[in-house]
């Protein structure tokens, strides 16, 4: 396999000779409330030129503006073939994110990205995947495994095992639900505490690996969730023999410059702004910090 | 290289004469410290100076600055015109050289920080020698010399400087505004002289050989939770220190409530909420983490990507502590014992 190439997040400023702090205003042009505290909103980049350059990968995040209050790092949940569009997931749960549930649709916002290294998705091509998400984890991931399904013949097996402690929190819920029956993905939904609507299985997302079969020749596993899951899914896929390099994860880290300067998202000595926040087991595992 | 030697006497004259077109920067008394001031008389220069309270690096990478104007009813962002004007920062120390090519490295490697720049190609840099103080250990990391970085290098050979021109800019305002002349034999000889005694003053260096090895072996010891113990949290280290860079990012509203400037401003990776993430999940919540994390960006991270150690050995850091962590001891502890407990 290939090495998990760099993707040079300064790129799109690059093409526009942009200033890296400057963000583009952008509409929101939708708003789904998916559980209690996290909300879908779609944001469209007001300038056509900028909108026209703007590309990412799967993976990588945004600097979301709320004038006034600050920024916030958010990863990106819609796929890059949606073009013109941008989805990020949002948990209500600091200044800048409270700030953004209290507006609506219309209302502008500054977007700058995007940053950092996305999953490889260029290198899973022809493999079998192995997608593991808890909780809020699932919006970085939904990127990943919307845009695998755009291209989905280029693809080996794909398994998808998703967590939540409850099924009022499961997000993206309605269309996972759907997913469950079709033949060309795996989906498995796993929830700690059920109530009268689940029919999924019940328990920690771990679990889930007893009823999987895995190639580890041919398979990239990837892990999105919040920091306590990864050792426990790693555990779990170093148990059905996936080498560590070919095992990735993303870490949430406090974002702010997006350049690898101000030095708040170090974990050891890199940076999930740039050399993040996707790494591979093998790189965490030589990190300080990471897990 | 091109050599000069200008008479001390004419320094007051050479700084008045660079006032005119440059807004020169230059160490003078402040109390019974130095700082780095805007000056227009040349008498108030201090070239004999131990070291000021604050590095010149805050000159490139300011402790407070408006990147942005934003409008928040309709996005509207006007950036702030970049600061660009002619500056000299004169009589920076080679410790104070280092550490502006050490964030050099940062704010201009593969993503360059437009505002860092401006200031940086706009301005002049005029080094001098120095006489070491006891905390000064340039020499531990290598930061007792500079080969490049500064336009004007004066080293003091008694009652002149020796001068090393490497910029056309810096040779022309010297050859145009005081008289120098040729350096003589007599002269290197002086410069001999004053290399010999600088390095006696400085002493035997510490030995750092192996040091970010030994930091990552012992990353998990109790040798942390000593010195975290007794690190204060209060960032008066980063604050003096000339390769500390961490800064935030906030905005702030006008009183209109509608527009406002976003603001970068210095921040510390030993503040409390540094790294700590939306929900509350702090990744280094103790003391201890984040003293560690100070230390292993200087010995372990920098290195690591830009090869070289992240500290200039300024010695800031030694009088700012009131509680006596320094790199000196922590390399010390490293290389010692844990269980005497000799940070």
């Amino acid at each position: 396999m290939k090495k998990h190439v760099r993707v040079d997040a300064s790129k799109a400023y690059r093409a526009l000779e942009q200033n890296p702090y400057r963000p583009w205003a952008a509409r929101i042009t939708s708003i789904t409330p998916l559980t209690e505290k996290e909300t879908l909103f779609e944001f469209r980049i007001i300038d056509h030129e900028v909108r026209e350059h703007f590309n990412f990968n799967a993976g990588q995040f945004m600097e979301l503006s709320i004038f006034g209050v600050g920024e916030a790092p958010i990863s990106i949940s819609s796929a890059p073939s949606k073009k013109g569009f941008i989805e990020l997931c949002v948990r209500n749960s600091g200044t800048v994110t409270g700030a953004l549930h209290e507006m609506s649709c219309g209302d502008v916002v500054g977007l700058r990205g995007p940053f950092g290294r996305g999953f490889p998705f260029q290198d899973m091509k022809g493999h079998d995947v192995l997608l593991v998400a808890g909780g809020l984890g699932i919006a970085p991931l939904k990127s990943l495994i919307n845009h695998i399904h755009d291209e989905r013949q280029a693809f080996g097996t794909v398994t998808i095992l998703l967590g939540a402690r409850n099924p009022d929190e499961i997000l993206f819920r309605q269309q996972f639900d759907m997913w469950r029956h079709r033949e060309d993905f795996n989906l498995i939904m796993t929830v700690d505490t059920p109530d009268e609507t689940w029919d999924g299985e019940v328990g920690l997302v771990t679990r889930l690996f007893d009823q999987i079969e895995v190639d580890p020749a041919n398979t990239i596993g990837v892990i999105c969730g919040p920091p306590v899951m990864y050792r426990f899914v790693i555990e779990k896929m170093r148990e059905k023999n996936l080498p560590v390099d070919r095992i990735f994860m993303s870490f949430e880290r406090r974002m702010k410059c997006g350049i690898g300067q101000c030095n708040h998202c170090a974990v050891g000595h890199q940076y999930a702004c740039i050399d993040g926040p996707v790494f591979n087991y093998w790189e965490a595992m030589n990190l300080q910090e990471a897990m | 290289m091109f050599f000069r030697v200008l008479k001390k006497d004419q320094i007051p004259t050479f700084i008045e004469g660079l006032a005119v077109d440059y807004e020169v920067i230059a160490p003078i008394a402040k109390g019974l410290a130095y700082v780095f001031a805007p000056v227009t008389c040349g008498a108030r220069v201090v070239l004999d100076y131990p070291t000021t309270i604050v590095p010149p690096t805050a000159y490139f990478l300011k402790p407070k600055e408006a990147l942005l104007r934003y409008n928040s009813a309709d996005g509207e962002v006007v950036e702030t015109v970049k600061d660009d004007r002619k500056r000299i920062l004169f009589g920076v120390h080679p410790c104070d050289l280092n550490a502006i090519l050490m964030t050099d490295k940062v704010f201009l490697g593969d993503y360059e920080d437009p505002y860092y720049k401006a200031r940086r190609e706009s301005t002049l840099i005029v080094g001098v020698s120095c006489t070491p103080r006891q905390s000064c250990v340039c020499h531990m990391f290598g930061a007792n010399e500079v080969l490049q970085g500064y336009d004007l290098y004066l080293t003091d050979i008694g009652d002149a400087y020796f001068v090393q021109c490497s910029s056309v800019e810096g040779a022309q305002l010297l050859d145009t505004l005081v008289e120098t002349r040729e350096a003589t034999a007599e002269d290197t000889r002086a410069l001999q002289k004053h290399v010999a005694r600088f390095r006696q003053t400085l002493g035997e260096a510490p030995d750092t050989t192996q040091i970010p090895l030994l930091f990552d072996a012992r990353y998990d010891e109790e040798l942390w939770e000593e010195i975290g113990s007794r690190c204060l949290s209060c960032g008066a280290c980063s604050a003096v220190c000339p390769t500390c860079y961490c800064f935030d990012i906030v905005d702030e509203l006008d009183a209109n409530g509608v527009t406002g400037s976003r603001v970068r401003c210095w921040d510390s990776c030993l503040n409390s909420q540094f790294a700590e993430v939306a929900g509350g999940h702090d990744f280094r919540p103790t003391r201890a983490s984040r003293v560690r994390h100070r230390f292993y960006h200087k010995f372990w991270a920098y290195p690591a990507r830009y090869g070289k150690t992240m500290c200039v050995g300024c010695g800031r850091c030694y009088t700012a502590c009131k509680v006596g962590i320094n790199p000196s001891r922590v390399v010390a502890a490293l290389q010692g014992d844990v269980g005497e407990g000799e940070a």
